[in-house]
């Protein structure tokens, strides 16, 4: 079960799992920031290309407009894919 | 194990699914779930995507052996989908352009130890294999 929604304290909150069945759930969510913003792992379980390629989007928009994503509590294994992709130098990793 | 998955992305719950029976069945530790889960759903949807010319089922084989993690996957009535013929993703490109496509194939090269490609009466098998550390 995967669920993408912005918390109380204007953070992303990401939940289970994230493939490429669940774009359309996540993108509306992305689509609307418009300013810099943490997106909390602490409940992803898993990503995969799809999944990267809606942050991948977002993170260009946003940069576009001097704003960024800054990612939060990534379990291992999510933090391995980003390294595989790439993507360790394009987003900010905490 | 084997099984076969309707050719749509609404499969991938069942296919997890198999991969989780899979993974408990041969004690699988999560970062092999993980990395199993990862390239099977990479490749089933460049088959969804590339290949829709047939509705046909697509086989997914799993097996291990020894250390051995096996993977397959079999488009029937295909075309030949061989990523071992892909040109290796120029990722600096890729992030700066985000040109669509690329990285899931990407992914499945990083994290597998062998990739093969079988073309036989018109069925495309791409076979994977990771060495397990147990």
């Amino acid at each position: 079960m995967f669920d993408a929604k912005m918390s109380d304290a204007g953070e992303v909150l990401l939940s289970g799992r994230f493939d490429a069945s669940q774009v359309d759930t996540a993108k509306p969510v992305f689509d609307k920031l418009k300013k810099s913003c943490v997106v909390n792992f602490k409940d992803l379980d898993y990503i995969s290309s799809a999944g990267l390629s809606v942050l991948l989007a977002t993170q260009k928009r946003l940069n576009e407009s001097g704003e960024k994503l800054k990612l939060r509590n990534l379990n291992k294994y999510i933090r391995d894919v980003f390294r595989y992709a790439g993507f360790d130098t394009v987003f900010e990793i905490e | 194990m084997e099984k076969r998955f309707k050719k749509s992305l609404d499969s991938l719950n069942s296919i997890f699914q198999f991969t989780d029976e899979f993974a408990t069945k041969h004690n699988l530790d999560p970062g092999a779930l993980f990395s199993l889960n990862l390239v099977v759903e990479e490749l089933f949807t460049n088959i969804v995507k590339y290949n829709p010319e047939n509705k046909n089922d697509v086989l997914i084989e799993l097996d291990k052996k020894s250390h051995d993690l096996i993977i397959a996957l079999t488009d029937f009535d295909a075309r030949p989908f061989d990523i071992t013929q892909r040109p290796t993703l120029n990722l600096s490109q890729y992030l700066e352009e985000r040109r669509v496509g690329g990285l899931g194939i990407h992914l499945v090269k990083q994290m597998m130890d062998k990739i093969e490609h079988e073309y036989k009466d018109r069925c495309s098998k791409i076979i994977l294999t990771k060495h397990l550390e147990n």
